[in-house]
Protein backbone atom coordinates (compact mmCIF):
# COMPACT_ATOMS: atom_id res chain seq x y z
CA UNK A 1 0.00 0.00 0.00
CA UNK A 2 1.42 3.44 -0.87
CA UNK A 3 2.62 5.38 2.14
CA UNK A 4 0.02 8.15 1.76
CA UNK A 5 -2.82 5.63 1.57
CA UNK A 6 -1.43 3.81 4.58
CA UNK A 7 -1.44 7.11 6.47
CA UNK A 8 -5.02 7.80 5.39
CA UNK A 9 -6.15 4.44 6.77
CA UNK A 10 -4.53 5.25 10.11
CA UNK A 11 -5.99 8.76 10.18
CA UNK A 12 -9.45 7.58 9.20
CA UNK A 13 -9.32 4.90 11.88
CA UNK A 14 -8.83 7.73 14.37
CA UNK A 15 -11.98 9.45 13.10
CA UNK A 16 -10.56 11.82 10.47
CA UNK A 17 -13.33 12.28 7.85
CA UNK A 18 -11.00 14.00 5.35
CA UNK A 19 -8.70 10.99 5.32
CA UNK A 20 -11.73 8.75 4.95
CA UNK A 21 -12.93 10.76 1.97
CA UNK A 22 -9.56 10.22 0.30
CA UNK A 23 -9.93 6.48 0.89
CA UNK A 24 -13.43 6.68 -0.56
CA UNK A 25 -12.18 8.45 -3.68
CA UNK A 26 -9.45 5.84 -4.14
CA UNK A 27 -11.72 2.80 -3.84
CA UNK A 28 -15.21 3.87 -4.87
CA UNK A 29 -14.92 2.80 -8.52
CA UNK A 30 -14.00 -0.76 -7.63
CA UNK A 31 -16.67 -1.04 -4.94
CA UNK A 32 -19.37 0.49 -7.13
CA UNK A 33 -18.46 -1.86 -9.98
CA UNK A 34 -18.81 -4.80 -7.61
CA UNK A 35 -22.20 -3.73 -6.27
CA UNK A 36 -23.49 -2.81 -9.73
CA UNK A 37 -22.50 -6.15 -11.19
CA UNK A 38 -23.83 -8.18 -8.29
CA UNK A 39 -27.04 -6.30 -7.53
CA UNK A 40 -27.79 -4.22 -10.58
CA UNK A 41 -27.46 -0.52 -11.36
CA UNK A 42 -30.67 0.40 -9.53
CA UNK A 43 -29.22 -0.67 -6.16
CA UNK A 44 -25.54 0.04 -6.70
CA UNK A 45 -25.44 3.64 -5.48
CA UNK A 46 -27.27 2.97 -2.24
CA UNK A 47 -25.36 -0.20 -1.43
CA UNK A 48 -22.03 1.46 -2.23
CA UNK A 49 -22.87 4.13 0.31
CA UNK A 50 -23.82 1.41 2.80
CA UNK A 51 -20.43 -0.21 2.25
CA UNK A 52 -18.53 2.97 3.05
CA UNK A 53 -20.64 3.77 6.10
CA UNK A 54 -20.00 0.23 7.37
CA UNK A 55 -16.31 0.67 6.59
CA UNK A 56 -16.23 3.86 8.68
CA UNK A 57 -17.84 2.01 11.58
CA UNK A 58 -15.49 -0.95 11.34
CA UNK A 59 -12.21 0.79 10.62
CA UNK A 60 -11.23 0.37 14.25
CA UNK A 61 -11.15 -3.38 13.65
CA UNK A 62 -8.79 -3.19 10.66
CA UNK A 63 -5.52 -4.67 11.88
CA UNK A 64 -3.52 -4.44 8.67
CA UNK A 65 -3.27 -8.23 8.34
CA UNK A 66 -4.19 -7.78 4.67
CA UNK A 67 -4.10 -4.81 2.33
CA UNK A 68 -6.79 -2.27 3.11
CA UNK A 69 -8.27 -2.70 -0.38
CA UNK A 70 -8.58 -6.46 0.15
CA UNK A 71 -10.23 -5.95 3.53
CA UNK A 72 -12.60 -3.36 2.09
CA UNK A 73 -13.52 -5.58 -0.84
CA UNK A 74 -14.38 -8.50 1.38
CA UNK A 75 -16.46 -6.22 3.60
CA UNK A 76 -18.29 -5.00 0.48
CA UNK A 77 -19.03 -8.56 -0.62
CA UNK A 78 -20.48 -9.24 2.84
CA UNK A 79 -22.67 -6.13 2.66
CA UNK A 80 -23.98 -7.23 -0.74
CA UNK A 81 -24.73 -10.72 0.52
CA UNK A 82 -26.49 -9.34 3.60
CA UNK A 83 -28.53 -7.09 1.34
CA UNK A 84 -29.67 -10.07 -0.67
CA UNK A 85 -30.49 -12.05 2.42
CA UNK A 86 -32.34 -9.19 4.01
CA UNK A 87 -34.79 -9.33 1.16
CA UNK A 88 -35.12 -13.07 1.57
CA UNK A 89 -34.33 -13.71 -2.05
CA UNK A 90 -31.07 -15.58 -1.68
CA UNK A 91 -32.51 -19.06 -1.57
CA UNK A 92 -34.74 -18.60 -4.58
CA UNK A 93 -32.01 -17.06 -6.64
CA UNK A 94 -29.45 -19.71 -5.84
CA UNK A 95 -31.85 -22.55 -6.53
CA UNK A 96 -31.10 -25.00 -9.26
CA UNK A 97 -34.39 -24.19 -10.94
CA UNK A 98 -33.72 -24.16 -14.65
CA UNK A 99 -36.81 -22.05 -15.29
CA UNK A 100 -35.12 -18.82 -14.31
CA UNK A 101 -32.33 -19.52 -16.71
CA UNK A 102 -34.68 -20.41 -19.53
CA UNK A 103 -36.57 -17.19 -18.99
CA UNK A 104 -33.44 -15.07 -18.84
CA UNK A 105 -33.15 -12.66 -21.70
CA UNK A 106 -29.94 -11.46 -23.20
CA UNK A 107 -29.29 -7.93 -24.33
CA UNK A 108 -29.09 -7.36 -28.07
CA UNK A 109 -25.65 -6.63 -29.45
CA UNK A 110 -24.55 -3.01 -29.37
CA UNK A 111 -21.54 -1.16 -30.67
CA UNK A 112 -19.98 -0.76 -27.24
CA UNK A 113 -18.98 -4.33 -26.51
CA UNK A 114 -17.72 -3.59 -22.98
CA UNK A 115 -21.03 -2.08 -22.00
CA UNK A 116 -22.81 -4.95 -23.71
CA UNK A 117 -20.85 -7.40 -21.65
CA UNK A 118 -21.73 -5.47 -18.48
CA UNK A 119 -25.37 -5.30 -19.53
CA UNK A 120 -25.41 -9.03 -20.15
CA UNK A 121 -24.02 -9.68 -16.66
CA UNK A 122 -26.87 -7.64 -15.19
CA UNK A 123 -29.38 -9.76 -17.04
CA UNK A 124 -28.09 -13.05 -15.72
CA UNK A 125 -30.38 -14.70 -13.15
CA UNK A 126 -29.25 -13.16 -9.83
CA UNK A 127 -27.88 -16.35 -8.24
CA UNK A 128 -25.81 -17.21 -11.30
CA UNK A 129 -24.81 -13.58 -11.67
CA UNK A 130 -23.28 -13.18 -8.25
CA UNK A 131 -21.31 -16.39 -8.61
CA UNK A 132 -20.12 -15.34 -12.08
CA UNK A 133 -19.02 -11.96 -10.72
CA UNK A 134 -17.34 -13.40 -7.64
CA UNK A 135 -15.53 -16.16 -9.57
CA UNK A 136 -14.74 -14.86 -13.03
CA UNK A 137 -14.56 -11.12 -12.39
CA UNK A 138 -13.32 -10.93 -8.81
CA UNK A 139 -11.30 -14.12 -8.70
CA UNK A 140 -12.77 -15.88 -5.68
CA UNK A 141 -12.56 -19.70 -5.53
CA UNK A 142 -15.63 -21.95 -5.38
CA UNK A 143 -14.72 -22.90 -1.82
CA UNK A 144 -14.68 -19.24 -0.77
CA UNK A 145 -17.91 -18.51 -2.63
CA UNK A 146 -19.59 -21.51 -1.02
CA UNK A 147 -18.54 -20.25 2.39
CA UNK A 148 -19.71 -16.69 1.71
CA UNK A 149 -23.07 -17.68 0.25
CA UNK A 150 -23.78 -20.74 2.35
CA UNK A 151 -23.99 -23.06 -0.65
CA UNK A 152 -22.05 -26.13 -1.72
CA UNK A 153 -19.11 -25.87 -4.08
CA UNK A 154 -21.10 -28.11 -6.44
CA UNK A 155 -23.93 -25.57 -6.61
CA UNK A 156 -21.41 -22.80 -7.13
CA UNK A 157 -19.85 -24.70 -10.05
CA UNK A 158 -23.21 -25.46 -11.66
CA UNK A 159 -24.36 -21.86 -11.41
CA UNK A 160 -21.07 -20.62 -12.81
CA UNK A 161 -21.33 -22.91 -15.81
CA UNK A 162 -24.91 -21.81 -16.48
CA UNK A 163 -23.88 -18.19 -16.24
CA UNK A 164 -21.02 -18.71 -18.66
CA UNK A 165 -23.27 -20.52 -21.13
CA UNK A 166 -25.70 -17.61 -21.06
CA UNK A 167 -22.89 -15.14 -21.54
CA UNK A 168 -21.64 -17.25 -24.47
CA UNK A 169 -25.07 -17.06 -25.98
CA UNK A 170 -24.91 -13.30 -25.75
CA UNK A 171 -21.41 -13.01 -27.17
CA UNK A 172 -22.22 -15.27 -30.09
CA UNK A 173 -25.36 -13.26 -30.79
CA UNK A 174 -27.51 -16.38 -30.99
CA UNK B 1 -29.92 -34.19 -20.70
CA UNK B 2 -28.43 -35.35 -23.99
CA UNK B 3 -25.11 -37.13 -24.28
CA UNK B 4 -23.68 -33.96 -25.76
CA UNK B 5 -24.84 -31.83 -22.79
CA UNK B 6 -23.12 -34.25 -20.47
CA UNK B 7 -19.84 -33.23 -22.07
CA UNK B 8 -20.53 -29.51 -22.32
CA UNK B 9 -21.55 -29.43 -18.67
CA UNK B 10 -18.03 -30.49 -17.78
CA UNK B 11 -16.31 -27.83 -19.84
CA UNK B 12 -16.32 -25.09 -17.19
CA UNK B 13 -14.80 -27.43 -14.63
CA UNK B 14 -12.29 -28.53 -17.28
CA UNK B 15 -11.42 -24.94 -18.07
CA UNK B 16 -10.96 -24.14 -14.37
CA UNK B 17 -8.85 -27.23 -13.67
CA UNK B 18 -11.51 -28.56 -11.31
CA UNK B 19 -11.84 -32.06 -12.82
CA UNK B 20 -10.34 -35.21 -11.40
CA UNK B 21 -7.61 -36.76 -13.53
CA UNK B 22 -9.83 -39.47 -14.99
CA UNK B 23 -12.57 -37.01 -15.98
CA UNK B 24 -10.03 -34.63 -17.41
CA UNK B 25 -8.54 -37.38 -19.58
CA UNK B 26 -12.02 -38.35 -20.78
CA UNK B 27 -12.94 -34.77 -21.66
CA UNK B 28 -9.68 -34.28 -23.54
CA UNK B 29 -10.30 -37.47 -25.51
CA UNK B 30 -13.79 -36.25 -26.38
CA UNK B 31 -12.54 -32.82 -27.40
CA UNK B 32 -10.18 -34.40 -29.93
CA UNK B 33 -13.15 -35.81 -31.81
CA UNK B 34 -15.87 -33.21 -31.23
CA UNK B 35 -15.62 -29.85 -33.06
CA UNK B 36 -18.85 -28.66 -31.43
CA UNK B 37 -17.50 -29.07 -27.88
CA UNK B 38 -14.27 -27.43 -28.96
CA UNK B 39 -16.26 -24.43 -30.19
CA UNK B 40 -18.14 -24.24 -26.87
CA UNK B 41 -14.88 -24.46 -24.95
CA UNK B 42 -13.38 -21.63 -26.97
CA UNK B 43 -16.47 -19.51 -26.38
CA UNK B 44 -16.26 -20.16 -22.63
CA UNK B 45 -12.60 -19.13 -22.69
CA UNK B 46 -13.62 -15.87 -24.34
CA UNK B 47 -16.30 -15.25 -21.69
CA UNK B 48 -13.84 -15.82 -18.88
CA UNK B 49 -11.19 -13.69 -20.55
CA UNK B 50 -13.65 -10.82 -21.02
CA UNK B 51 -14.80 -11.09 -17.42
CA UNK B 52 -11.26 -11.03 -16.10
CA UNK B 53 -10.45 -8.01 -18.23
CA UNK B 54 -13.36 -5.83 -17.13
CA UNK B 55 -12.42 -2.36 -15.97
CA UNK B 56 -13.90 -0.73 -12.94
CA UNK B 57 -16.14 2.27 -13.48
CA UNK B 58 -16.95 4.98 -10.96
CA UNK B 59 -20.58 5.78 -10.18
CA UNK B 60 -22.31 8.22 -12.50
CA UNK B 61 -22.84 10.67 -9.64
CA UNK B 62 -20.77 11.62 -6.63
CA UNK B 63 -21.89 9.45 -3.72
CA UNK B 64 -19.61 11.07 -1.15
CA UNK B 65 -22.10 13.70 0.10
CA UNK B 66 -24.50 10.91 1.06
CA UNK B 67 -21.73 8.94 2.77
CA UNK B 68 -20.49 12.04 4.55
CA UNK B 69 -23.95 12.91 5.86
CA UNK B 70 -24.41 9.40 7.21
CA UNK B 71 -21.04 9.04 8.91
CA UNK B 72 -21.66 12.37 10.62
CA UNK B 73 -24.56 10.70 12.40
CA UNK B 74 -22.73 7.58 13.55
CA UNK B 75 -19.94 7.17 16.06
CA UNK B 76 -16.46 7.60 14.56
CA UNK B 77 -14.30 4.51 14.33
CA UNK B 78 -12.33 3.70 17.43
CA UNK B 79 -10.00 1.01 18.42
CA UNK B 80 -10.79 -0.78 21.65
CA UNK B 81 -7.46 -0.84 23.34
CA UNK B 82 -5.91 0.05 26.63
CA UNK B 83 -2.46 1.33 27.50
CA UNK B 84 -0.15 -0.92 29.49
CA UNK B 85 -0.42 1.26 32.62
CA UNK B 86 -4.23 1.10 32.36
CA UNK B 87 -4.18 -2.67 32.08
CA UNK B 88 -1.70 -2.97 34.94
CA UNK B 89 -3.80 -0.74 37.18
CA UNK B 90 -6.95 -2.67 36.36
CA UNK B 91 -5.23 -5.98 37.11
CA UNK B 92 -3.93 -4.70 40.44
CA UNK B 93 -7.37 -3.44 41.45
CA UNK B 94 -9.05 -6.69 40.48
CA UNK B 95 -6.47 -8.76 42.34
CA UNK B 96 -6.87 -6.59 45.42
CA UNK B 97 -10.64 -6.81 45.51
CA UNK B 98 -10.62 -10.53 44.78
CA UNK B 99 -8.09 -11.22 47.52
CA UNK B 100 -9.96 -9.07 50.04
CA UNK B 101 -13.29 -10.67 49.29
CA UNK B 102 -11.80 -14.16 49.24
CA UNK B 103 -10.30 -13.63 52.71
CA UNK B 104 -13.61 -12.31 53.98
CA UNK B 105 -15.50 -15.28 52.58
CA UNK B 106 -13.00 -17.76 54.04
CA UNK B 107 -13.57 -16.20 57.45
CA UNK B 108 -17.32 -16.94 57.22
CA UNK B 109 -18.76 -19.80 59.29
CA UNK B 110 -19.22 -23.09 57.39
CA UNK B 111 -22.39 -23.19 55.38
CA UNK B 112 -24.06 -26.21 53.75
CA UNK B 113 -24.14 -24.25 50.51
CA UNK B 114 -21.01 -22.20 50.07
CA UNK B 115 -22.04 -20.59 46.81
CA UNK B 116 -23.64 -17.22 47.28
CA UNK B 117 -27.21 -17.13 46.14
CA UNK B 118 -28.42 -14.77 43.50
CA UNK B 119 -32.04 -13.71 43.62
CA UNK B 120 -34.48 -16.30 42.42
CA UNK B 121 -35.19 -14.40 39.23
CA UNK B 122 -31.59 -14.78 38.16
CA UNK B 123 -31.18 -18.44 38.99
CA UNK B 124 -31.58 -21.48 36.83
CA UNK B 125 -29.77 -24.34 38.57
CA UNK B 126 -28.27 -26.94 36.31
CA UNK B 127 -29.47 -30.47 36.93
CA UNK B 128 -26.73 -32.88 37.97
CA UNK B 129 -25.85 -35.45 35.38
CA UNK B 130 -27.69 -38.74 35.95
CA UNK B 131 -25.69 -41.27 37.90
CA UNK B 132 -22.94 -38.86 38.87
CA UNK B 133 -23.95 -38.59 42.49
CA UNK B 134 -23.61 -34.87 42.14
CA UNK B 135 -26.79 -33.99 43.98
CA UNK B 136 -24.85 -32.84 47.05
CA UNK B 137 -22.59 -30.53 45.09
CA UNK B 138 -23.06 -26.79 45.53
CA UNK B 139 -25.64 -25.35 43.22
CA UNK B 140 -24.08 -23.90 40.11
CA UNK B 141 -25.87 -20.82 38.96
CA UNK B 142 -26.64 -19.96 35.38
CA UNK B 143 -27.59 -16.36 34.98
CA UNK B 144 -29.55 -15.18 32.03
CA UNK B 145 -28.42 -11.86 30.64
CA UNK B 146 -31.80 -10.90 29.29
CA UNK B 147 -31.99 -7.30 30.48
CA UNK B 148 -35.12 -7.57 32.60
CA UNK B 149 -33.89 -10.59 34.54
CA UNK B 150 -30.37 -9.27 34.87
CA UNK B 151 -31.51 -5.86 36.04
CA UNK B 152 -33.76 -7.48 38.63
CA UNK B 153 -30.86 -9.58 39.94
CA UNK B 154 -28.58 -6.56 40.14
CA UNK B 155 -31.26 -4.49 41.87
CA UNK B 156 -31.86 -7.21 44.47
CA UNK B 157 -28.16 -7.61 45.17
CA UNK B 158 -27.60 -3.86 45.39
CA UNK B 159 -30.46 -3.71 47.87
CA UNK B 160 -28.90 -6.53 49.90
CA UNK B 161 -25.52 -4.76 49.90
CA UNK B 162 -27.16 -1.50 50.93
CA UNK B 163 -29.08 -3.21 53.73
CA UNK B 164 -25.97 -4.89 55.09
CA UNK B 165 -23.65 -1.99 54.42
CA UNK B 166 -23.34 -1.24 58.12
CA UNK B 167 -21.77 -4.66 58.66
CA UNK B 168 -18.95 -4.00 56.14
CA UNK B 169 -15.78 -2.15 57.03
CA UNK B 170 -15.00 1.07 55.15
CA UNK B 171 -12.07 -0.41 53.18
CA UNK B 172 -14.27 -3.17 51.79
CA UNK B 173 -17.03 -0.71 50.90
CA UNK B 174 -14.51 1.53 49.12
CA UNK B 175 -13.10 -1.37 47.12
CA UNK B 176 -16.54 -2.63 46.12
CA UNK B 177 -17.79 0.80 45.11
CA UNK B 178 -14.63 1.64 43.19
CA UNK B 179 -14.80 -1.59 41.23
CA UNK B 180 -18.50 -1.24 40.56
CA UNK B 181 -17.73 2.17 39.09
CA UNK B 182 -15.06 0.68 36.81
CA UNK B 183 -17.35 -2.13 35.71
CA UNK B 184 -20.26 0.25 35.09
CA UNK B 185 -18.01 2.38 32.91
CA UNK B 186 -16.99 -0.71 30.93
CA UNK B 187 -20.64 -1.68 30.51
CA UNK B 188 -21.60 1.82 29.34
CA UNK B 189 -18.71 1.95 26.86
CA UNK B 190 -19.54 -1.49 25.48
CA UNK B 191 -23.21 -0.51 25.10
CA UNK B 192 -22.27 2.71 23.26
CA UNK B 193 -19.94 0.84 20.95
CA UNK B 194 -22.58 -1.81 20.29
CA UNK B 195 -25.12 0.88 19.43
CA UNK B 196 -22.80 1.90 16.60
CA UNK B 197 -21.93 -1.66 15.62
CA UNK B 198 -24.67 -4.02 16.78
CA UNK B 199 -23.31 -7.07 14.97
CA UNK B 200 -19.90 -6.94 16.59
CA UNK B 201 -19.46 -10.24 18.43
CA UNK B 202 -16.35 -9.03 20.26
CA UNK B 203 -18.27 -6.14 21.78
CA UNK B 204 -21.19 -8.41 22.66
CA UNK B 205 -18.84 -10.75 24.47
CA UNK B 206 -17.20 -7.81 26.21
CA UNK B 207 -20.57 -6.55 27.43
CA UNK B 208 -21.68 -9.96 28.67
CA UNK B 209 -18.39 -10.41 30.50
CA UNK B 210 -18.60 -6.98 32.15
CA UNK B 211 -22.17 -7.65 33.26
CA UNK B 212 -21.14 -11.04 34.60
CA UNK B 213 -18.32 -9.41 36.59
CA UNK B 214 -20.72 -6.88 38.05
CA UNK B 215 -23.13 -9.58 39.13
CA UNK B 216 -20.31 -11.62 40.62
CA UNK B 217 -18.91 -8.67 42.56
CA UNK B 218 -22.33 -7.74 43.91
CA UNK B 219 -23.03 -11.32 44.89
CA UNK B 220 -19.77 -11.51 46.85
CA UNK B 221 -20.40 -8.18 48.51
CA UNK B 222 -23.95 -9.23 49.43
CA UNK B 223 -22.63 -12.46 50.94
CA UNK B 224 -20.12 -10.48 53.02
CA UNK B 225 -22.76 -8.00 54.14
CA UNK B 226 -25.01 -10.86 55.16
CA UNK B 227 -22.44 -12.72 57.27
CA UNK B 228 -20.03 -10.07 58.59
Amino acid sequence: MPRALDDDVALAAQGDPSAFERLYRTHVARIHSLTRRMLGAHEADEVTQDVFVRTWQKLGQFRGDSAFGTWLHRLAVNVVIERRRSFAIQRERISDDQTALDLATVAPARADLTLDFEAAIEQLPPGAREIFVLHDVEGYKHREIGSMLGITTGTSKRQLHRARMLMRKYLSGS
Amino acid sequence: MTMHEEWTDKLSDYLDGELEAADRTAVEAHLRTCPECNAVLNDLKRVVSRAQGLDVRPPARDLWPGVSARIDRVAPPRRISFTLPQLTAAAVVLMAVSATLAVKLMQRPESPNTVAQAPAAAQAPLSPAPGTGASDAPIVERVSFADEQYDAAVADLEKAVKTGRGRLDKATIDIVEHNLEIIDQAIAQARDALAADPANSYLSGHLVEARRRKLDLLRRAAALAETD
